[in-house]
């Protein structure tokens, strides 16, 4: 028999144990290729130009993809291996040389791996379109999309491909090399570590585990807190010890702690276990040594996928309230300029809301409203100009509410700059206006956006009584470059283009001088979301892309691992059919251990991505909750798609036990 | 009383074309507190016929009876609950969990049950006292030694107080010494405790500890043999004449 045919005959007879590998490859292809297609389909590159986003990060995004690809094949690859060093014992049991095994392996690798690329690169053609259709969506572009097959593409992944195929290979061969033939017959059933009893080492890396997690969790709220000097001064530095804090602690928790709660659950059975302690908590204790490694890895890539996935669409999700920070109605003239918008929009028939404002401004001292301990730092002890507008024009938004004499209430104040600089209501402050200096009663601070944030330059907008807004408005008369603004919402959300297009068309008339040099025309609240978008689209299109790739392949290798424990524990399984359980009582156990394999790491990695969004969100935008629910709601989705299988898998091994 | 009776037992393994007949029509009756011993060289149909008496495998052909219940038309999980309830198990391999200390492992088939623990752990001290693996509750299955091990597995198989013990070459994977010893403890419980057993083996020694021998040649009982007032020595001569008429070829003692 040639070795050509050795190879063809064994992978016919083992095609069962080749298909998880070949999927794994088929997806790795599919991934790569889709990816590297869209980024030269011509439509995506038009669109892309069209909105002026910059494409850098689709480049660079590529090399994550990469990285993540070539991660995961190898470790289906050492999986593929490990399940297959019987038969590699057997042919060099035989009396074949460890080079003619691997020439043989080698060549059903390389079999394989061709026609993964194949079968890959045409899923990746095809599924390129429905990414490309998802980022245009995203852009808010409408376009049909093309499928151009591109040859810079191809070329792309077979280099890509080809450095994969040989690293997979040296790893095959390295494998092969060195391992003895009596241990590739034991490969598979390598004994874990015997759990005898607990040494207090273990009991305190445990704690230390459990330790480091919620040091690190306590740390990353303390991040951006200025209130308190904590003894990291750094920023930088700050944030490594909070991720190396994590991740150690992460490490140790399933190492140590993991198998030391097990074991106290198991130790006060005194010997009288459930099956589900049978099935479940024994095994998971016993292998943890080997597992501890790799759940940490995937904790850790949960939590980083769905944190970025999380920020990123925080961006993307705030870009309607980040508009209206900057333009709080949908049309805003100043100074009365432009009122010709006004007519236009009566003309052409479209309903419309109109909210007048005067607006005036004092010099206030916002340290008077922060908190003790912060009032000594120097950032805030600016005297800053702070728009005024009266008690009447605020009830437009707000109707019946009222001040009583020496009262005054701060709104607009949101964003970043109330999550680095919270403020206290209920003090006192003092405002100037020219010679005029007077205390006010801070009631309350709101967050309604009132006035545009070209004029109020994003402080909050003070809110006094008609009376004091005279006097005010009467100090500052001559200085002030804008003293009024219009705000107008249209009532139906169809008239957007033409008010759009009116908008527009009157935009010298609209232009306001804000002294000798400097002028503005004001946005529309459309335009601006445009523009938020435009700059967070791709952003927010690569991050999930990478985000899918990440929960992939994370779900794919604890879907592996299920799989080569169902056939290591195949042999339990059949024992204790033998002794009189039934399959729904062995299920019963596995599906515990199922909820601790993939729910473990799911909740932890969701709690380290939670406690990263939550330091610094804000920073990204307005809306928290939202995203990151629909996130986590998508990643717990699809690591239960995963775990479904994987119990799938094991139904099938406990039915064929007996 | 009968404890288990089986008529016309046949089992064919295999499609038509290839079909092998491996049990012929066998008739096996088991009285309550009988030490049984099935012999015979091998392929003769000795394990296959303890599957099929012990319900992990179905007959081709022909009623299985134990205790009084009919093996037949029982589904699945009523035929594990029957197993774990009923009967107990001994394997040539021990069959331990690697994962559980011996007590746990002894009282494994107790997992799904309720009963009360005192209860539990006087029947557990009673076995391992017997048995001789008080000290070695604690301990983890590749710490102990064979003997201590197919030990366990008898405790295991005995701890639910089960009508009958099904023992499939138990002393295969043993040194003599500890094969002797756990026989001797078999023999003490059987005769103690009136527990039914019935032992698979291929070596004469362990046979003759036995109250009844069969001998099982090409799937059909060929002769058996009962001990009566013969000392274990007589038996075992008995054993080995017989073992020679059954024909020299082929066997593996």
């Amino acid at each position: 028999m040639t070795l050509s045919r050795l190879v063809l005959r064994s992978m016919r007879k083992n095609i069962k144990q080749y298909y998880l590998y070949f999927f794994a490859l088929i997806f790795s292809v599919t991934l790569c290729f889709s990816y590297t297609t869209l980024q030269y389909n011509p439509t995506v590159v038009l669109a892309l130009e069209e909105s002026g986003t910059a494409s850098a990060g689709f480049k660079a995004a590529t090399y994550v993809l990469y990285f993540i690809v070539t991660f995961f094949v190898l470790y289906a690859s050492h999986l593929f291996m490990k399940r297959r060093s019987k038969e590699i014992g057997i042919y060099q049991l035989i009396g074949m040389t460890k080079g003619l095994v691997f020439r043989l392996i080698a060549l059903e690798n390389i079999i394989l791996f061709l026609l993964a690329v194949i079968v890959g690169m045409v899923v990746g053609y095809f599924s390129s379109r429905f990414f490309a259709m998802v980022l245009l969506e995203i852009l808010e572009v409408d376009m049909i999309v093309q499928l151009k097959f591109s040859v810079e593409a191809f070329k792309q992944s077979a280099i890509i491909f080809s450095i994969l195929l040989v690293i997979i290979l040296l790893q095959m061969a390295w494998v092969i090399r060195s391992l003895s033939l009596l241990s590739l017959f034991t490969a598979s059933k390598k004994a874990d570590e015997q759990i005898r009893g607990f040494s207090i080492f273990q009991m305190v890396m445990g704690f230390i585990g459990l330790f480091l997690i919620i040091f690190g969790y306590y740390q990353s709220t303390q991040l951006f807190n200025v209130e308190k000097s904590s003894f990291f001064d750094n920023l930088y530095l700050h944030m490594l010890v909070i991720l190396g804090a994590t991740i150690i602690g992460t490490y140790l928790f399933f190492r140590y702690t993991v198998a030391l709660i097990m074991n106290m659950i198991r130790a006060g059975k005194r010997g009288h276990l459930r099956i589900t302690d049978v099935l479940a908590v024994t095994p998971i204790m016993h292998k943890m040594k080997s597992n501890s490694k790799s759940l940490t890895l995937i904790t850790t890539l949960t939590g980083l996928a769905v944190g970025i996935m999380s920020l990123a669409y925080i961006a993307y999700y705030s870009s309607n309230s980040n508009a209206r920070f900057v333009s709080p109605y949908d049309y805003i003239l100043l100074n009365d300029q432009g009122i010709e918008f006004l007519d236009a929009l009566y003309q052409e028939g479209i309903k419309f809301e109109k909210d007048t404002y005067q607006i005036s401004s004092v010099k206030l001292n916002i340290k008077d409203l922060v908190s003790e301990n912060l009032q000594d730092s120097p950032l805030y002890s600016l005297e800053t100009d702070t728009v005024v507008v009266s008690l009447s024009d605020f009830r437009q938004i707000k109707p019946n509410y009222t001040l009583k004499k020496g009262e005054a209430l701060l709104t607009s104040y949101a964003n970043v700059l109330s999550e680095v600089l919270p403020l206290q209501k209920n003090k006192d402050i003092i405002v100037k206006s020219g010679k005029l200096e007077f205390p006010l009663h801070i009631t309350e601070i709101r967050k309604d956006y009132v006035i545009s944030n070209y004029v109020s330059n994003g402080s909050p907008i003070l809110v006094v009584s008609d009376k004091l807004f005279k006097e005010i408005e009467e100090q500052n008369k001559e200085q002030q470059a804008i003293t009024s603004q219009i705000g107008i919402n249209l009532v139906e959300r169809e008239d957007v283009e033409k008010a759009e297009m009116l908008y527009k068309k009157f935009s010298e008339h609209r232009k306001v001088f804000l002294d000798k040099e400097h002028s503005l025309i004001h946005k529309s609240f459309e335009e601006q979301r445009k523009n938020n978008i435009a700059s967070l689209g791709l952003t927010i299109f690569v991050t999930a892309f990478l985000g899918l790739a990440f929960l992939l392949t994370t779900g794919s290798i604890l879907y592996f691992k299920q799989i080569a424990e169902a056939d290591d524990e195949k042999e339990s399984y059949v024992i204790l059919r033998k002794i009189g359980f039934s399959t729904t009582h062995i299920m019963k156990g596995i599906y515990a251990k199922q909820a601790f394999n993939f729910g473990v790491p799911l909740i932890i990695g969701l709690f380290h991505s939670y406690f990263a969004v939550k330091s610094g969100w804000w920073l990204f935008g307005t809306e928290l909750v939202a995203p990151l629910i629909i996130t986590i709601c998508l990643y717990v989705v699809m690591y239960t798609v995963f775990a479904v299988l994987s119990i799938q898998y094991y139904k099938k091994v406990v039915r064929e036990s007996l | 009383m009968s404890v288990l009776v089986g008529r016309k037992i046949r089992k064919v393994y295999g499609k038509k074309s290839t079909a092998q007949e491996v049990l012929k029509g066998i008739d096996i009756e088991v009285q309550k507190g009988e030490f049984v011993g099935i012999m015979g060289p091998s392929g003769s149909g000795k394990t296959t016929l303890l599957n099929v008496l012990c319900s992990i495998d179905y007959p081709t052909e022909g009623i299985i009876e134990i205790n009084g219940q009919n093996l037949r038309g029982m589904k699945e999980k009523a035929l594990a609950n029957f197993r774990r309830e009923q009967l107990g198990f001994i394997f040539q391999d021990y069959n331990l969990l690697d994962t559980l200390t011996v007590k746990e492992n002894i009282l494994l088939p107790l997992s799904i049950s309720k009963q009360p623990k005192a209860v539990v752990e006087s029947r557990l001290k009673e076995l391992v006292g017997i048995l001789g693996i008080s000290h070695i509750l604690n301990k983890y299955p590749n710490e102990i030694s064979g003997g201590q091990k197919q030990r366990t597995s008898a405790a295991r198989a005995l701890i639910a107080n089960p009508t009958l013990v099904f023992a499939d070459e138990p002393t295969g994977a043993l040194d003599s010494k500890s094969a002797n010893a756990l026989l001797t403890n078999l023999e003490t419980i059987n005769q103690e405790k009136s527990a039914t057993i019935m032992m698979v083996t291929h070596d004469p020694v362990a046979a003759s500890f036995c109250s009844r021998v069969l001998f099982l040649k090409d799937g059909a009982i060929y002769t058996e043999l009962y001990k009566g007032d013969k000392t274990r020595q007589q038996l075992f001569q008995q054993i080995l004449n017989t073992q020679s008429i059954l024909g020299g070829d082929g066997y593996d003692a």
